[in-house]
């Protein structure tokens, strides 16, 4: 896991790994990028303008013999609106966008794919939470990359054949 | 001598984060943003660092260790970047062309102390670094004498960080090879997944050996020149294997691996290097356009082929066996293909053996890259089977 402070370097820009996170109260531009199976969450809190970014890799920490809690989604949205929180976010202004969670590959073993059950637990934490989810782009067969402006509280979802949207 | 998982496990976890230090420290220096790509650790012999580093002219600067970790470490730049990095050194600082040779090796100092903070702590006892040195060297060369000595007789342990500016046209590697038997020392514990030193290298040579295979079934079934250009065992961070691949677009094939070990195995050409590939499989001038089902038949059957290649020695050596699944063809970023492969063994791994092969084809017109992640309990419970050998 790799913590970001928000004053470490003087960046607009920063890029999220997988397991990795990042939480920002500037225009600091948030991206990431090869969500497959993986899950790309976004949380914002326009009142206070805080945002972070997640990039969670697999449904909960029993499944794991590791402890990164940024790297499941159980624990990661947990870690994602503490740290939102600590930085000045409201949990009541925040609003969540999920990207990704596609099934890449017809595996032989174990039931339901990776990115299915990444989008119903997240689903159903952000619902826990109270976090309205504003904006989607999850599932399908094919990989995304995300960025996030603050500035323009927009999440901007490119594929591999070049085709872009926003939420 | 055996090598505990778990302990180079942590030794790459430092060296990661040693490289994040690394990273800031340079940014700070510089104002420019730097991303750590990737930092693996691999057993090397002497072919494979002539084939990493063979044509290419670095500027580097190199340090010693002694104490807690004995060994070497250099920060590489290929040339052109060394050049890149004195401007931007020039304009932060205003010095002269003289200045900012040495400011270089002054910031290699201060990166690879970075890199080395928190080492020490890890092993309890001090580590001290001799004074840095510049160097300038084509192919190997710019690593150590003792490190390319050792490389030949038993193999040396190769850390690598790969930096890369975020804006500007800036990436490097920060090296660090420990002294062979201290490190193997450091790596033995008691319990947890330990696999004998020499059987790694042993399957090394396999991985190799099926690399060679796979790539002359790619020549007998297009009749293009094939050549393994590098092959090699790395244990990775999963998590950062994705990000080695890149985002770039990829077509291929993803196969699951049955048996002991299992694991998942995937073949992936970029998109110029398919379209060329599967029209020579095909009779007279046929070609498409853009990736459609033409491509996607000829490269699930060449997958197929090249997959019983590469794992056909495994079974044999192990004296296990294993089989694998029919070909799962995609098209898409190499990242995103790799994050449900990463997703799967990360149910019960951190890290991973990754072997990467990867095959010139036609020259240097095309490539294929080889990707095989062996689940890493299953395989270092087959090779520490294996009868002692010589």
């Amino acid at each position: 896991m790799k913590r970001f402070d928000t004053d470490d370097q003087p960046v607009d820009r920063r890029k999220i790994g997988i397991a990795e996170y990042a939480v920002v109260t500037d225009e600091t531009v948030l991206i990431t990028s090869g969500l497959g199976s993986c899950l790309g969450i976004v949380l914002y809190d326009p009142r206070n303008t805080v945002s972070g970014l997640i990039h969670v890799m697999l449904p909960t920490v029993d499944q794991a013999r590791d402890s990164t809690p940024a790297k499941f989604v159980d624990t990661g949205i947990p870690l994602l609106v503490d740290e939102m929180e600590a930085a000045g976010a409201d949990r009541d202004a925040m609003e969540a966008r999920i990207v990704g969670g596609s099934e890449m590959i017809q595996f032989t073993s174990g039931g339901d794919s990776i990115g299915s059950r990444n989008i119903a637990l997240a689903e159903q934490l952000l619902d826990e939470y109270g976090i309205e989810i504003v904006g989607s782009d999850i599932g399908g067969g094919h990989g995304r990359s995300i960025r996030f402006d603050p500035a323009a509280g927009a999440l901007t979802i490119r594929t591999a054949d070049e085709e872009t949207r926003t939420i | 001598m055996k090598v505990d998982i778990r302990e180079l496990g942590q030794f790459n976890h430092l060296a990661s984060q040693g490289a994040e230090r690394a990273a800031r420290s340079l940014s700070q220096l510089t104002g420019v943003a730097m991303d750590v790509e990737v930092t693996d650790v691999s057993l090397v012999t002497e072919n494979v660092l002539a084939e990493t580093f063979t044509g290419k002219s670095f500027v580097g600067v190199e340090l010693g260790l002694e104490g807690g970790l004995e060994g070497e470490t250099v920060l590489a730049f290929e040339r052109e970047r060394a050049l890149m990095l004195q401007d931007l050194l020039l304009k932060a600082t205003g010095s002269s062309d003289e200045l900012a040779q040495s400011s270089v090796t002054e910031l290699g100092n201060i990166m690879i102390g970075g890199f080395i903070d928190g080492w020490a702590n890890h092993l309890g006892e001090a580590i001290n670094m001799t004074p840095p040195k510049y160097t300038e060297a084509v192919g190997p060369r710019i690593l150590p004498d003792q490190a390319i000595e050792a490389a030949k007789n038993h193999g040396v342990f190769l850390f690598e960080s790969k930096l890369k500016a975020m804006d500007v046209d800036l990436d490097f590697s920060i090296y660090m090879l420990p002294e062979y038997r201290q490190f193997v020392e450091l790596l033995s514990g008691n319990e947890g997944n330990q696999i004998p030193v020499n059987r790694l290298s042993a399957f090394e040579d396999l991985a190799k050996e099926g690399a060679g295979n796979a790539a002359g079934q790619i020549g007998m079934m297009t009749g293009l020149d094939t050549d393994v250009d590098v092959s090699r065992l790395r244990f990775v961070p999963l998590k950062g294997v994705p990000r080695q691949v890149g985002d770039d677009r990829y077509v291929g094939v993803v196969f699951e691996l049955k048996g002991l070990p299992s694991g998942y195995l995937v073949v992936l050409f970029d998109e110029e290097s398919a379209k060329t590939v599967a029209s020579s499989m095909m009779p007279g001038d046929t070609s498409e356009e853009e990736i459609g089902t033409m491509t996607e038949g000829a490269i699930k059957e060449l997958g197929n082929i090249m997959t019983s290649g590469f794992i056909d020695g495994w079974a044999n050596v192990l004296g296990t066996s294993i089989e694998h699944t029919p070909p799962n063809f995609v098209h898409d970023m190499g990242s995103a293909i790799m994050s449900p492969v990463v997703g799967k063994l990360g149910t019960q791994q951190e890290y991973a053996f990754v072997i990467d092969s990867t095959i010139e084809i036609d020259g240097r017109q095309g490539r294929c890259d080889i990707y095989a992640l062996p689940n890493e309990r299953e395989l270092a419970r087959a090779l520490s089977a294996l009868p002692a050998r010589g």
